[in-house]
């Protein structure tokens, strides 16, 4: 199965790219208005600096500029979303019980659960062959040889 | 690339299990009702189908058995939830518009896509250190190859 393996970066860069412009347009429903949304746009600090977390880093990650660094803080946002909105169950209409607060699925967390996985994940094995980062490397690599 | 690298099969062994139990749990509230809040057992043959891959399935990639088969049929099954019920806006109480089509966030396909996608990365990377595929020996340890 080696074979597969030989194009697992490849595929981790396409995944990455979805990932982070996906992400990015939950930044862009509450900064820009874009994709329109019921919810309208931020007004609260801590729902502005999400939105620009998910925005800039949503867009980093994709592209894969200074990925480690937009990974780690867009992870940790998910991270905060979650315990602070799914886990206390401020989703639901009615007060969570322990099963609701125990599986994601319940409390409506599961997307921040997997975005969080992910750019945790993402942090980890870098930035991958196509991206910013390995082009800026070449570069810098290339002018310190010549 | 730098000393995270190390432990990036780690980290991923710990997404593929809590990924796999998150995507077991859709199987189990369809079959067996438990996580509960379903829309109940289902009714067609294809919503069997789709039930019992996701329970089967997301357990089978959870504890990294038969992770590749797994994740081929998984990410499969996502693939075609998207188009079929998102895509398609049915998951929506009015016709979709071309943008609602287009943005995964608006047809609330997000899930299915992320699923999707991670469900592919899994097929290329393999079982991972700490995996049961790894433990009988037929998947080999998969290098992190990030070759930056």
């Amino acid at each position: 199965m080696t074979w597969l393996n030989l194009r697992a970066d490849t595929v981790y860069c396409i995944v990455r790219l979805t990932i982070g412009l996906m992400f990015a347009c939950h930044g862009g429903q509450k900064i820009l208005g874009f994709p329109p949304s019921e919810r309208g746009l931020a007004t609260t600090p801590m729902g502005l600096t999400a939105g620009w977390i998910e925005l800039s880093c949503g867009f980093l990650v994709a592209f894969g500029l200074l990925t480690g660094l937009a990974a780690f803080i867009a992870s940790g946002e998910m991270a905060v979303a979650y315990f602070l909105t799914s886990f206390s169950g401020k989703t639901l209409n009615h007060a969570p019980s322990a099963l609701d607060r125990l599986l994601p699925i319940l409390n409506k967390g599961e997307l921040p659960v997997l975005l969080c996985f992910m750019f945790l994940l993402i942090m980890f094995y870098g930035p991958g062959r196509w991206s910013i980062d390995s082009l800026l490397k070449g570069k810098l690599r290339g002018a310190a040889t010549s | 690339m730098n000393s995270l690298n190390r432990f990036a099969d780690p980290i991923y062994c710990i997404f593929r299990l809590v990924i796999g139990l998150l995507f077991a749990c859709h199987g189990g509230q369809k079959i067996l009702s438990f996580p509960p809040g379903g829309h109940g057992m289902p009714t067609d043959t294809l919503s069997w189908i789709g039930a019992t891959i996701e329970l089967v399935g997301g357990f089978l990639i959870a504890f990294g058995f038969l992770t590749r088969l797994a994740a081929f049929i998984a990410a499969g099954e996502m693939a075609v939830a998207y188009f079929m019920v998102h895509a398609a806006g049915k998951a929506l109480d009015h016709a979709p518009s071309a943008v609602e089509q287009f943005f995964p966030l608006l047809n609330k396909g997000e899930l299915a896509v992320l699923y999707c996608w991670c469900f592919l990365f899994f097929l290329f990377y393999g079982p991972g250190r700490w995996s049961i595929d790894a433990l009988i020996g037929k998947g080999r340890p998969a290098a992190p190859a990030s070759a930056t």
